[in-house]
């Protein structure tokens, strides 16, 4: 395999507090894969997106994105925040959030033109967003609202993309609708990172998944490694999955 | 010689009295600016930490330059605005006590240091207390800058007029930074906008707003001309350019009727000002179209009806047997009082939903293909789709 590295994660430690919630991590994710970040409540998933994008600061360690520090590859990575952390009251329409992806290719002072608003409509259509435009966003369903955040993401036109939790608080119909846009994501060549829950859905979503608990417990193809032993080791309870065929 | 004394002291009375309504307008202005920005962030508080915790910077200030607007003690004034704000955070961060305790333990520290200096030199400086908690708007048109002999107008309406372009040129350069912090720090923090960066932007920039708006309105009410225009807009619109119209809007609305009532009734500019603050809050509270009290009841008790009657008419689709569907049956049977039934059957009725023979309730066809389509939503669980479906037959809205 001579897949190239996209995000390479070296002796990462994060503390909140001097007390240490990442220990030592060192983590190569190949280009191309849609993998799953799992691991049980406070195990640092989110702390890991958060540090690779440089929004948390480490306490040790480096990242690099295709082989350069996060700063010089901003425009290659999207990420897309817990839907539970920012306001939903906040005055503004869907499609302006959209919009709100295309900030970063634009840089400091200057303003979003019609090229960026059309971007942001062909997002919104891309996850069926198109008729709720001009919506204010907190008459929006949990499941529209994360569609938002995703065409926020599609919008960016990224080769990188983050998502923390994509699936928690959508419908059936909803968590369908993002893991095919994540898939044909992965299709067009584009790695996917998602910090997931749901175990159950681990082998039918993602083709590479990453143990983790405070430590890396194991990070590698779905098939090869999702197994009862790692999930025990990562869970620390005797844990049994049926993986079906 | 009494007459023309007469009209030139008319003639300054009225100059000054335009003079102080302009300089409350500005200030309100320049104050709903950070205030829209600072009310999304949930830092209202922050502000009235500000307010206060800025009196020793400008007392130093003023013992340095003994001129309550030169730029140096405004400077001075902001520095300790951004100190009450670290101060704030790093309490905070100990993780000891709260935000509002941080809050609470921080201001009234440095306002105590700002009344104690005072106190202390009270006897060679012009400045006292009740000027720095309640502002002397009724004098600013006496303080006056003069270049070579030329009067350019009360000083403290180019203080404020200063901060205020200040304010309006960063808004406008820094508009889309500002939303997508406020919105989404963690959205800003991975594209680049450094949201500490724009953090502590607006904190200065209200610090600096502060001190100018100090003048008009003083230490305790210049938070009102911050959060209370903000919070009024708040309730009227969905888009944050239009909150921030508004809010300049009400601030500018409130700094002249304000002034007004305080001529009127020969009281405090700023307690009126804030007064009518207060007013217009509490009639947008109550008024406001879609987020005020009285539509959000009236809007509960219309769902509370249109669920009664879609009961109703289930019920009716439910029995062909006649003595299920005799009006007087109806009350006890589906355990209603005898007005909400009253309201139900009247609103069936209104939308040609119901006929009603012999005291027998029926179903027309329209009555019928509601019923229908309605069931078939709630047994698919798409029971929002009944609210738009009510669109297409009701006439009348319950």
């Amino acid at each position: 395999m001579d897949q190239k590295i996209a995000i390479k994660v070296d002796d990462l430690t994060v503390a909140y507090n001097y007390k240490p919630v990442l220990w030592d991590i060192d983590l190569e994710i190949p280009e191309g894969v849609l993998m799953a970040i799992v691991g049980p409540n406070g195990a640092g998933k989110s702390t890991l997106i958060k540090s690779i994008l440089g929004i948390l600061k480490p306490i040790a360690g480096s990242v690099s994105i295709y082989g350069k520090p996060y700063e010089k590859q901003r425009q290659l990575v999207a990420y897309v925040p817990q839907k539970g952390s920012v306001d939903w009251d906040f005055p503004t329409t869907a499609l302006d959030v959209v919009m709100m992806g295309t900030y970063g290719s634009l840089g400091w002072i200057k303003r979003p033109g019609q090229k960026q608003k059309k971007a942001a409509l062909e997002a919104l259509e891309k996850v069926g967003m198109l008729p709720f435009k001009n919506r204010q966003i907190s008459q929006l369903s949990g499941g529209q609202q994360q569609r938002i955040f995703l065409a926020r993401a599609l919008v960016q036109n990224a080769s990188i993309y983050f998502m923390d939790e994509p699936f928690q608080g959508v419908d059936a119909t909803t968590e369908i609708a993002i893991i095919n846009i994540l898939k044909e994501l992965r299709k067009a060549g584009k790695t996917v990172i998602v910090v997931h829950h749901d175990l159950q859905t681990v082998p039918e979503y993602f083709d590479w998944v990453t143990f983790l608990n405070v430590k890396k417990i194991a990070t590698g193809p779905v098939k090869d490694i999702f197994n009862d032993d790692n999930l025990t080791k990562t869970y620390g309870i005797n844990y049994k999955v049926s993986i079906q065929e | 010689m009494l007459l023309q004394a007469y009209i030139i002291n008319n003639k300054v009375m009225s100059n000054a009295q335009i003079e102080i309504q302009i300089i409350a307008s500005i200030a309100a202005i320049a104050c709903a600016i950070p205030g829209t920005f600072l009310v999304l962030r949930k830092m209202a508080m922050i502000s009235d930490a500000i307010s206060h915790s800025i009196l020793p910077g400008i007392v130093i200030g003023f013992f340095i330059t003994q001129d309550l607007n030169s730029p140096l003690l405004i400077l001075l004034a902001a520095v300790t605005g951004i100190i009450t704000v670290i101060l704030v955070e790093y309490i905070q961060k100990t993780g000891l006590v709260k935000e509002d305790t941080a809050i609470g333990l921080v201001f009234p520290a440095l306002f105590s240091m700002g009344v104690i200096m005072i106190a202390k030199n009270a006897n060679d400086v012009h400045l006292d207390v009740d000027a720095v908690l309640l502002g002397e708007l009724a004098f600013a048109p006496f303080d006056r800058l003069v270049v070579s002999n030329i009067d350019l107008g009360p000083k403290s309406l180019w203080v404020i007029g200063s901060i205020l372009i200040l304010s309006i040129g960063l808004l406008f350069a820094f508009f889309k930074e500002l939303k997508v912090s406020t919105f989404d720090t963690g959205l800003a923090a991975s594209l680049g906008f450094s949201p500490a960066i724009l953090h502590y932007g607006l904190m200065s920039i209200s610090s600096v707003t502060t001190v100018g708006a100090f003048d008009a309105v003083g230490a305790i009410l210049v938070v009102a001309l911050m959060i209370a225009p903000a919070a009024t807009a708040y309730l009227l619109t969905n888009n944050l350019k239009r909150m921030l119209l508004y809010a300049v809007g009400f601030g500018v609305f409130s700094a002249i009727s304000g002034y007004w009532v305080a001529h009127w009734l020969d009281a405090s500019i700023a307690g009126s000002i804030t007064t009518m603050l207060g007013i217009i809050f509490l009639l947008v509270y109550l008024f406001a179209p879609n987020k005020g009290i009285i539509a959000v009841l009236y809007r509960e008790k219309q769902q509370r009806t249109e669920v009664s009657l879609l009961t109703f008419l289930l019920h009716l689709k439910n029995h062909t047997e006649e003595r299920e569907r005799n009006v007087n049956h109806l009350n006890e049977h589906i355990n209603w009082q005898k007005v909400r039934s009253k309201t139900v059957l009247d609103l069936a009725f209104k939308n040609n939903m119901i006929v009603i023979k012999n005291k027998i309730v029926s179903l027309t066809d329209k009555g019928d293909a509601f019923t229908t389509k309605a069931i078939d939503y709630i047994i698919t669980n798409k029971d929002t789709q009944i609210e738009y479906m009510k669109d297409d037959f009701f006439l009348f809205r319950g």
